[in-house]
């Protein structure tokens, strides 16, 4: 007799696999090749064009911002059509009915996804890390920190997505995962605002209440992007990152019990 | 006696997205499975096998009554390890290959790398799949896809296999192949419960079936009983190729079916059929043969098609 942890440890292992094998057999990840090709076109170029003292500026700063954006469109593309494909194609008739729990298949997925993620990222931070070595730049740990930090950001996006596609139709779940990194991106901001001494957001107390809700419940993901400390030569210690990792995982563990509670109770008709 | 499926009051309603009418799939079903027995599911399209089949598997959630499977919840892990299931036109993962698909749910079912290997191999042995192992699922036809269905019903060694239309794709060997190897597993004590439309197959492989139309039970009960204690038929065999649709209109006559370019097969109820073999003799036609035969599964379905929710013979529907 398994150990029932064992037991569906294994099950989400093989959703996980799954997942793996089904993104990696698919024409995106060609895709995601020229995509890293392009990267690494692209920030030589446009390091060319800059000012020679700039160069290694723009060169960490638009790859960075390049990585985390790709990173994110895979996030919310394959988090929003996962689920909707198992149902839409019927496959689900053959998973569901097995010794699984649906929670295993949601965590079995996420599993998946967060391997297809770092998979993109190896790809695309290698892509990085030579166009900075052709332009002679020299590599700093924070730079694989910020890597990690991209990731971070990707899987708590991925977990906005699942959540969503438990319940609403693709284009839907993908324009909500939207809306939730772009309000995420601005929560710093919103944040400034708020400790302001004036400004509509102070002054108006229905705004104020809204911006102040906004903060304290949406994921601050300028958490994840320290691509200004690089350029500037802030270090960032791995207790940042650590602490990070801690405060993805709290969203994601939230999103996914959602997810999963939702999922739980759904008819497959 | 050990019942491995029990249903008892079933119904289910759907509420179809942005409509305010609920859709009632099934309205009240009540049947028991017993161990060992080959049951077979019947009725016309939409008339709630599908939606039975799928509270029974777990996949929705019956609205009212009480179900149990192998003794437990339909969604309990421990009674899922012990069944087996085929759904209608089974959908898989097309980026994969048979042995890759069978090893992930394999994998679901716990079972270890050898033990996956070794029911792999049997089992794509078995449908007849073991040169087709490696290529591609997307590259396989239906009747191919059909028997990787069936294979993936039995990876689990299941005590219970439920099998939705079954026979759906294949052709007529692999159809024969298939009621071999549902014979084969009855007679290893297996439990089937299956759903067809070809009866043919239902009459020669089921011990009992339960007949399904509107979302009402119809009829349950041994197919001998439910056929004894309908009505007798005679079958009267015309030969040639003279035009009996004015035969066919009289009040007596069941059904019609053209047996070829030169016979025709005229299935008529006992009390109308002397009526219909004198106007078939007093119109010149060539009356070859008149059978004794008890009333079809295809009779008695059609009978109960439109009928209210009392079966007329066999197991009292509730």
């Amino acid at each position: 007799m398994k150990n029932p942890v064992t037991a569906s440890l294994g099950r989400m292992y093989a959703i996980m696999r799954n997942t793996f094998i089904e993104a990696y057999r698919n024409r995106a990840f060609v895709g995601l090749g020229i995509a890293s090709v392009g990267l690494v076109v692209s920030s030589i170029a446009l390091s060319r064009l800059a000012i020679s003292d700039q160069a290694s500026r723009v060169l960490v700063d638009f790859g960075l911002f390049s990585i985390a954006l790709l990173e994110v469109v895979i996030a919310i593309v394959m988090g929003v059509i996962l689920i909707f494909k198992e149902v839409d194609r019927k496959t689900f008739y053959l998973i569901l009915p097995k010794p699984v729990r649906r929670s295993e298949v949601v965590a079995g997925k996420f599993g998946g996804l967060l391997l297809v993620l770092a998979v993109a990222l190896l790809l695309m931070g290698l892509a990085w890390v030579l166009s900075l070595w052709s332009r002679g730049i020299d590599l700093q740990p924070d730079m694989f920190k910020a890597l990690a930090l991209v990731w971070m950001e990707a899987a708590l996006i991925t977990s906005v997505a699942l959540f969503f596609s438990s319940f609403a139709s693709p284009v839907l779940s993908g324009v909500f995962t939207f809306g939730v990194f772009l309000v995420g991106r601005s929560v710093i901001i919103l944040d400034e605002l708020l400790t302001a001494k004036k400004g509509l957001i102070v002054q108006n107390p229905v705004v104020q209440t809204i911006a102040s809700f906004t903060v304290d419940v949406f994921p601050d993901l300028s958490v994840f992007n320290i691509g200004k400390e690089i350029i500037v030569g802030v270090p960032v210690g791995w207790d940042y990152v650590g602490g990070a990792g801690l405060y993805c995982a709290g969203y994601c563990l939230c999103f996914l019990a959602l997810a999963m509670l939702i999922f739980r109770r759904r008819d497959f008709v | 006696m050990d019942h491995v499926i029990e249903v008892e009051g079933l119904a289910k309603t759907f509420r179809p997205p942005f409509r305010t009418r609920k859709v009632e799939a099934v309205k009240s079903v009540t049947f028991a499975v017993e161990k060992g027995e080959v049951y077979g599911f019947l009725g016309p399209n939409g008339a709630g096998k599908t939606t039975t089949i799928k509270v029974l598997t777990g996949l929705i959630r019956p609205t009212a009554g009480k179900v149990a499977v192998l003794g437990g919840a339909p969604r309990d892990i421990g009674v899922r390890q012990r069944v087996g299931f085929l759904p209608e036109q089974p959908y898989f993962y097309d980026y994969l290959k048979p042995r890759e698909l069978l090893d992930t749910f394999g994998r679901l079912f716990g079972m270890d790398r050898a033990l996956r290997k070794r029911r792999i191999d049997e089992l794509l042995e078995l449908v007849g799949l073991t040169h087709a192992r490696e290529r591609r699922l997307r590259k396989f036809s239906k009747g191919m896809l059909q028997r990787v269905g069936i294979a993936q019903a039995l990876l689990n060694d299941p005590e219970l296999i439920i099998l939705d239309e079954p026979m759906s794709g294949l052709d007529p060997i692999g159809r024969k192949e298939v009621s071999d190897l549902v014979a084969s597993l009855k007679a290893e004590g297996k439990t089937i419960f299956f759903s067809s439309h070809i009866l043919a197959d239902i009459e020669r492989l089921c011990d009992r079936v339960m007949i399904i139309d509107q979302g009402l039970m119809k009829a349950a009960g041994r197919l001998g009983e439910l056929l004894a204690g309908g009505r007798q038929e005679k079958e009267v065999l015309v030969g040639g190729d003279k035009d009996v649709s004015g035969i066919a209109e009289k009040p007596g006559v069941v059904r019609v079916e053209a047996m070829g370019a030169d016979a025709t097969k005229i299935v008529c109820s006992g009390a109308g059929f002397e009526d219909v073999l004198r106007g078939l003799l007093d119109g010149g036609f060539s009356v070859v043969s008149v059978t004794d035969g008890r009333m079809s599964l295809e009779s008695l379905i059609m009978d109960l098609a439109g009928q209210g929710a009392e079966p007329p013979t066999g197991e009292v529907a509730p």
